[in-house]
């Protein structure tokens, strides 16, 4: 059986290749063909070749084009070559060579110039026009329209479009939807002029555009938009580009109720089906007190909606509405997200604003898309993007002073430390960190620190302080990556801040490096202190890294290595320094041989027993086995759920340490 | 390793040589490493350079002050060099840029500034500037030495120089560094010449021109400026010179006619009786002859003065070998053509043609060539400023404009204060060993530091098109390498002792468009990025090179180009402030060019975009491995423009479309995606 299927599923295959093959033979026809379907009546476009230039091949494809669309119409497109089948009527005179016939109940129904039948939008058109005779109008002056409308008046609504020029894919899609909604609606073509003048479109250049005239409805007090007094029928215009799809939607949307009572709230209103499933739902709310002012407020507001959104009026009496008071208004749009946005209006006016804005926000986005490539205009640096985008934003540069060549000496030697961030203003990640940075000094400055001095150095600006060269009075090295941030003590050199840069890492190696480094702790007290405190109750969440160093005496070498050590590690880890006394019984108690470090990593609990270091001949070294030691171990499957802050610490060891991990070391870490 | 070995070698040799000299001072000869000649603008800049360098130096003047140049000319005692003090801007290296009086020095206060606030200032500030210069860092100048011969020297320790003044001493000198300046007046043999006042001799008192008739042989700035003065007072002014009026705001080129000096052309073309002529100097003849028939209304005690009427060389009867200050009718112009322009005789004719080097003190063993340009004015030189054939003899100042002439700013302060920067940096490392000083830099911050220098530099912006930044690319870092002199570029790892890597160079350049316009018509400037590289104003040109240009490279080079036809070269638009920081316009367009060159992608990454591409690619983007895995982050902010990163994928125009080819290669996609390996379809010839 499965063969056969197989088989089934070939024979359409090859016979779907056929088929394309023997397009250009498909439509032609034979002489005989050509009598039998003119006697059977059957609407038929057709061309007889008689000799082929480039012009006439040129059309012959798009004819092809044209046959399969014309099909769904019930119009037989084809061609039928003099040279074979010398038709007697259609191959003798050489104008018709620039002419195709359209055969409509057994005889020619009319003909068209080449000039007119150019491609498959205009054959499409052309013929849809044709057919349809009567059920599409050409309308010349506002007199003529105003007769229309008093014919249709109660009968039928009229829809009026203006092609800003014929065989366009516009004419033809108005066609297409004529041939459809021929019956229920009047269609209406005008040509610009005085009638577009008195639709008051006066833009250049003049799109295609389409309004719906009401003029079925008899009612006139439902149409507060126009005039009351006129006879003319309100009417609303297609916002959106004429396409076959658009107006069909156009035409559904104009057909649904104008308003819709609801009795749930309207985040359990499903979004609107299909065909509708495209449009912006607004809701209004509904008191049983109001009811009837309500509906009329609706009412009027749907007639301006009308085409644009569709408007459903919630009855607040029902129990299942819960949506807060306050919102008289809510709405849901379209493709973003099914989320209902809730809103207190004033005026009608708001709402209108609401969608007429945002319908240009998207005419302007098509523009733009339609412009070759849309990329042009937009970064893809997702920081310099980011940074741009919040462009109209001044910073508030008052929490931080601005240092320059001529007061950086004086302000640096104002405080104990002074926290400098050299920038440039193109630099996006500059500019990105400059707002953190102003974060930080706005937090410091509300938490009562005041021994820290958060500046910033315009490297545009102030190029001979950022560049200044090693010699000169500056505390440090020409500065030649942006962002650098420089912690400065008075008569010490600089420290870089090597961290992340985020506001919330920056703020906690701040206040890390408050702290003295190492911090000489002389009893056991300020070491239980040291090592389980926080060291500022603004970091009372953060676990920092701790050192503990184990050195006899002050004339030990091993001091100056720790001393540096922890001079380099201030800010990101706390370091202690045990004092005489305290060393030795701490040496007895971890079995370390001074001069020693004890470490004690945020990782691990801290009851837990230390891990101890020698203390190296040299203090880089001694480093680097400190970042290695404080690294986590790292197990398999652990990545997957390692949070993202924890890998940061991770990756910044890691690099620090340059230590290779072994993913499948066993987990330590505290359960 | 090589060249720095031969450096070593060389600069001890050298030291050696010094030693040797500095010990026997034979027949009173005083010997220096470096000797200046001359203590104007271009010799003191030379002068700080060396004394910062703690060299061993003297500079040498022949009159009693600095500057002395300017104790005399301009003669109407106004420079047009623009003083511009109100910038609005406090970067100090951004202010030299509308500076162009002052020469460069570490103290910030020591600029021209201090001694004139005039935005054109008075020819007597500059020798007080110069003096203040002088005396605040305090340079060896010694005055009142007039070397009137130079002769070079060889022996086994290398060549050298002996320049004797006027009291027979002699100075021995390694190295030679001529700053004399142009003052010799540029004078143009004709019949009549002798008739001729010359620009250094004129009365500059107006009234001594009253109701005359005066004709100025030269178009410059000095002719233009003698004329503007007069105007009031003359009853004609004609100018006369073989080629039409330049206009320094159409040339952009300072030595042109400015217009602060172009009253001239106003009324000339307001019709009120001045006039400018061409034709060519050698052919003119002056000739004096009594104005017959007609006594001068105004003449004093019934004084009579001799008229000087223009002739034709070729009306002159042949053979004719009289004095010229008889002419017989017949011979005048006016007698052929009748309404030859210049047939009324002048009162006066004056002689403003600008001046030539003083080629004479030089002893054939020491001269350098007269350049091809100019007029043969000036002394040829090699692009490194050294004179053709005279090792270890360099031209500073105005005598090396050769270079440059009638296109930068190489014969003036503003300009050659830069050049002389280059040309001390070049000794430093040829007889010191020293390295042309650089500025190491990762490779994400390139993009900044470029607009950091395109945005301040001085340097190569009144240098345009001669000196030019070079960025050695090393990979994940590069070497900045300021003002390097671009016509030696061939010649640059052994003039810098930096070595080009296998990664390439980019130089930066400032460039105005090569297409004459109408420089103050509609749609003179360009605004669109994608069109940068039509750009008519001043605006950087990033030139990418996989390895350095050769001299014939050079030699073959486009016309009017600076350099060679480079693998890639990148446009940054024009801009109306000459701020190139729009994000959109300039620092997009030039970060996608860099990243074409270095093939990487230098975009920056937030935290969270560089932890999703180290969990998915095997090696990260630049940025988050110079940043993120170096734990410097940036933080996620607010929204981010949906998916920027996700869109990876950028249609090569608009890579490329600063960049000025025709065929436009299939350029990152986006580049190097971390971890791929690098596609080499990439071909950019233009």
């Amino acid at each position: 059986m499965w063969a056969c299927v197989a088989f089934v599923l070939l024979w359409i295959r090859s016979a779907g290749c056929t088929e394309k093959a023997n397009m250009s033979k498909r439509i032609e026809y034979t002489a005989a063909d050509f009598y039998e379907r003119l006697l059977s009546g059957k609407m038929m476009f057709l061309y007889f070749e008689q000799q082929v230039s480039p012009t006439i091949s040129l059309f012959l494809v798009e004819l092809e084009k044209s046959a399969e669309a014309l099909q769904d119409y019930g119009v037989l497109v084809g061609k039928v070559s003099c040279q074979k089948e010398p038709i007697q009527t259609y191959c003798a005179e050489a104008k018709q060579q620039h002419t195709a016939f359209l055969f409509r109940g057994g005889r020619e129904f009319t003909s068209f110039s080449l000039d007119t039948v150019f491609d498959v939008n205009s054959i499409v058109a052309e013929v849809l026009f044709a057919i349809l005779g009567d059920e599409v109008k050409y309308v010349h002056t506002d007199a003529d329209l105003l007769a229309m409308e008093k014919a249709a008046k109660g009968k039928k609504d009229i829809v009026l479009s203006y092609v800003r020029s014929l065989g366009t894919e516009e004419h033809r899609a108005l066609m297409e939807t004529a041939y459809v909604y021929g019956s229920k609606y009047q269609f209406i073509l005008i040509t610009g002029g005085p009638v577009l003048k008195q639709l008051r479109v006066n833009e250049s250049p003049q799109l295609s555009r389409v309004w719906f005239l009401h003029c079925r409805v008899h009612s006139t007090s439902l149409t507060p938009v126009t005039p009351v007094t006129s006879e003319r029928c309100p009417l609303t215009q297609m916002r959106k580009a004429l396409s076959t799809l658009n107006l069909h939607t156009f035409l559904q949307l104009l057909e649904a109720p104008l308003v819709s009572d609801v009795y749930v709230d309207p985040s359990s209103v499903p979004p609107p089906q299909s065909p509708y499933q495209l449009t912006p739902q607004v809701f209004l709310f509904s008191h049983p007190a109001t009811v009837h002012l309500d509906l009329d407020t609706a009412t009027t507001l749907a007639w301006r909606l009308r085409g644009l959104a569709m408007l459903l009026l919630v009855h607040r009496q029902s129990p299942a509405v819960k949506t807060p008071e306050k919102y008289n208004a809510a709405y849901r749009l379209p493709e973003k997200s099914s989320e209902v946005k809730y809103l207190t209006l004033h005026s009608l006016d708001d709402v209108l604003e609401l969608f007429t804005k945002q319908e240009e926000e998207e005419e302007e986005e098509d523009h733009v898309d339609e412009e070759e490539d849309s990329h042009l205009g937009e970064l893809d640096d997702e920081v310099a993007a980011a940074v741009h985008k919040n462009r109209g934003h001044f910073q508030d540069m008052d929490s931080v002073t601005q240092l320059t060549s001529d007061n950086f000496h004086a302000e640096v030697a104002q405080s104990s430390l002074t926290v400098a961030l050299f920038y440039l203003k193109w630099d996006a990640v500059s500019m990105h960190f400059l707002s953190s940075f102003i974060e930080v000094a706005e937090r410091l400055e509300d938490s009562q620190v005041d021994d820290v001095h958060m500046c910033v150095v315009d490297c545009g600006e102030w190029t001979d302080l950022c560049a200044a060269q090693p010699g000169s009075a500056v505390p440090f090295r020409p500065i030649a990556a942006f962002p650098s941030v420089l912690l400065i003590r008075p008569q010490q050199s600089a420290q870089h801040y090597r961290g992340m840069l985020t506001g919330e890492a920056l703020h906690c190696f701040i206040m890390m490096s408050r702290m003295a480094s190492p911090v000489p702790l002389s009893t056991e007290e300020e070491v239980t202190s040291f090592l389980q405190e926080a060291p500022h109750p603004d970091l009372a969440t953060y676990r920092p890294d701790r050192i503990l160093g184990l050195i006899r005496t002050a004339s030990q070498p091993g001091l100056s290595v720790f001393t540096e050590a922890a001079k380099s590690l201030r800010g990101e880890v706390l370091t202690g320094l045990l004092t005489d006394g305290l060393v030795e019984k701490w040496a007895a108690e971890y079995a370390a041989d001074p001069p020693a470090v004890l470490l004690f990593p945020s990782w691990r609990n801290p009851t837990v027993r230390p891990s101890l270091l020698l203390v190296d001949s040299s203090s880089k070294e001694l480093l680097a086995r400190i970042y290695s030691a404080l690294l986590p171990p790292v197990v398999c499957g652990y990545l997957s759920v390692l949070p993202l802050q924890d890998l940061f610490l991770y990756n910044r060891l890691a690099f620090k340490g340059q230590k290779t991990v072994f993913v499948g070391t066993a987990l330590q870490k505290q359960t | 390793m090589e060249p720095n070995l031969l450096c070593f070698i060389l600069s001890t040799l050298f030291g050696l040589a010094l030693t040797s000299f500095n010990q026997h001072l034979h027949n009173g000869t005083r010997h220096y490493n470096y000797c200046v000649l001359g203590a104007g603008p271009a010799g003191l800049q030379m002068g700080f350079f060396l004394s910062k360098a703690n060299r061993d130096y003297i500079i040498l003047e022949r009159n009693s002050g600095p500057g002395s140049f300017f104790n005399k000319y301009p003669r109407h005692r106004k420079l047009i060099s623009i003083n511009k003090i109100h910038t609005g801007r406090w970067n100090r290296e951004f202010n030299l840029r509308h500076d162009w009086n002052s020469l460069l020095s570490d103290n910030p206060d020591l600029l021209f500034r201090k001694v004139s606030g005039e935005f054109y200032p008075p020819a007597d500030a500059f020798p007080l500037y110069l003096s203040t210069f002088v005396r605040e860092l305090g340079l060896k100048v010694q005055y009142g030495v007039d070397v009137g011969r130079v002769r070079s020297v060889q022996s086994a320790a290398g060549r050298s120089y002996i320049l004797t003044d006027q009291h027979a001493a002699d100075y021995s000198c390694s190295v030679l560094l001529v700053a004399t300046g142009l003052w010799v007046p540029q004078e143009v043999e004709f019949a009549g010449s002798d008739l001729v006042e010359g620009y250094e001799s004129i009365s500059t008192n107006p009234d001594d021109y009253k109701g005359q008739a005066v004709l100025i042989l030269g178009k410059g700035n000095s002719a233009f400026e003698t004329a503007q003065s007069i105007l009031g007072r003359a009853s004609r002014v004609h100018m006369l010179s073989s080629s039409p009026v330049r206009l320094a705001w159409q040339t952009h080129y300072v030595g042109d006619l400015r217009a602060v000096n172009n009253e001239l052309l106003d009324t000339y073309q307001l019709k009120s009786l001045d006039g400018l002529v061409e034709a060519h100097l050698e052919d003119i003849v002056i000739a004096k002859q009594e104005e017959r028939g007609r006594r001068r209304s105004g003449g004093k005690k019934g004084e009579t003065r001799a008229k000087l009427f223009l002739g034709l060389q070729k009306f002159r009867q042949a053979g004719d070998e009289r004095n010229t200050s008889d002419v017989s009718p017949e011979e005048l112009p006016g007698h052929h053509i009748d309404n030859f322009p210049l047939r009324r005789p002048y009162d006066r004719v004056i002689r403003c043609l600008g001046f030539r080097f003083n080629f004479s003190i030089f002893d054939s063993s020491a001269r350098p060539p007269h350049s091809h340009n100019a007029k043969g004015r000036l002394p040829g030189v090699t692009a490194w400023y050294e004179g053709k054939n005279t090792p270890g003899l360099f031209l500073l100042g105005t005598a090396s404009h050769s270079r440059d002439y009638r296109g930068s700013a190489g014969g003036f302060v503003h300009g050659f204060r830069y050049t002389a920067r280059a040309v001390h940096r070049l000794l430093e490392h040829r007889y010191h060993g020293n390295p042309w000083p650089s500025t190491r830099l990762m490779t994400t911050q390139l993009t900044s530091w470029i607009l950091k220098r395109v945005g301040e530099a001085s340097g190569p912006y009144q240098m345009f098109e001669v000196l030019g930044d070079v960025i050695l690319l090393q990979g994940s870092h590069c070497e900045y390498i300021e003002e390097f002199l671009l016509q030696a570029l061939p010649r640059f790892a052994s003039l810098s002792g930096h070595e080009v890597s296998s990664h390439g160079l980019i130089v930066v350049v400032m460039q105005y468009g090569k297409k004459k316009i109408d420089y103050l018509g509609r749609g003179r400037a360009e605004t669109d990025w994608t069109k940068a590289w039509k750009s008519n104003f001043l605006h950087p040109v990033l030139y990418y090179y996989d390895s350095l240009p050769t001299e014939q490279d050079m030699k073959m080079r486009p016309h009017g180009w600076p350099l060679p036809r480079p693998k890639a070269i990148h446009h940054m638009v024009e801009d109306f402030l000459t701020e190139w920081d729009g994000p959109l316009s300039h620092i997009q367009p030039l970060r996608r060019f860099l990243e074409h060159c270095v093939q990487t992608d230098l975009r920056a990454f937030s935290a969270e975009t560089c932890f999703r591409s180290a969990l998915t690619h095997r090696r990260s983007q630049l940025s988050c491995q110079q940043g993120y895995l170096n734990q410097r982050g940036v933080q996620r902010y607010g929204q981010l423009t949906r998916g920027v990163y996700e869109a990876g994928l950028v249609p090569a125009e608009q890579v490329s479309a600063g960049t000025s080819t025709g065929a436009s290669p299939a350029f990152p996609n986006y580049l190097a995606p971390a971890g791929a390996s690098v596609s080499s379809g990439l071909k950019l010839d233009l």
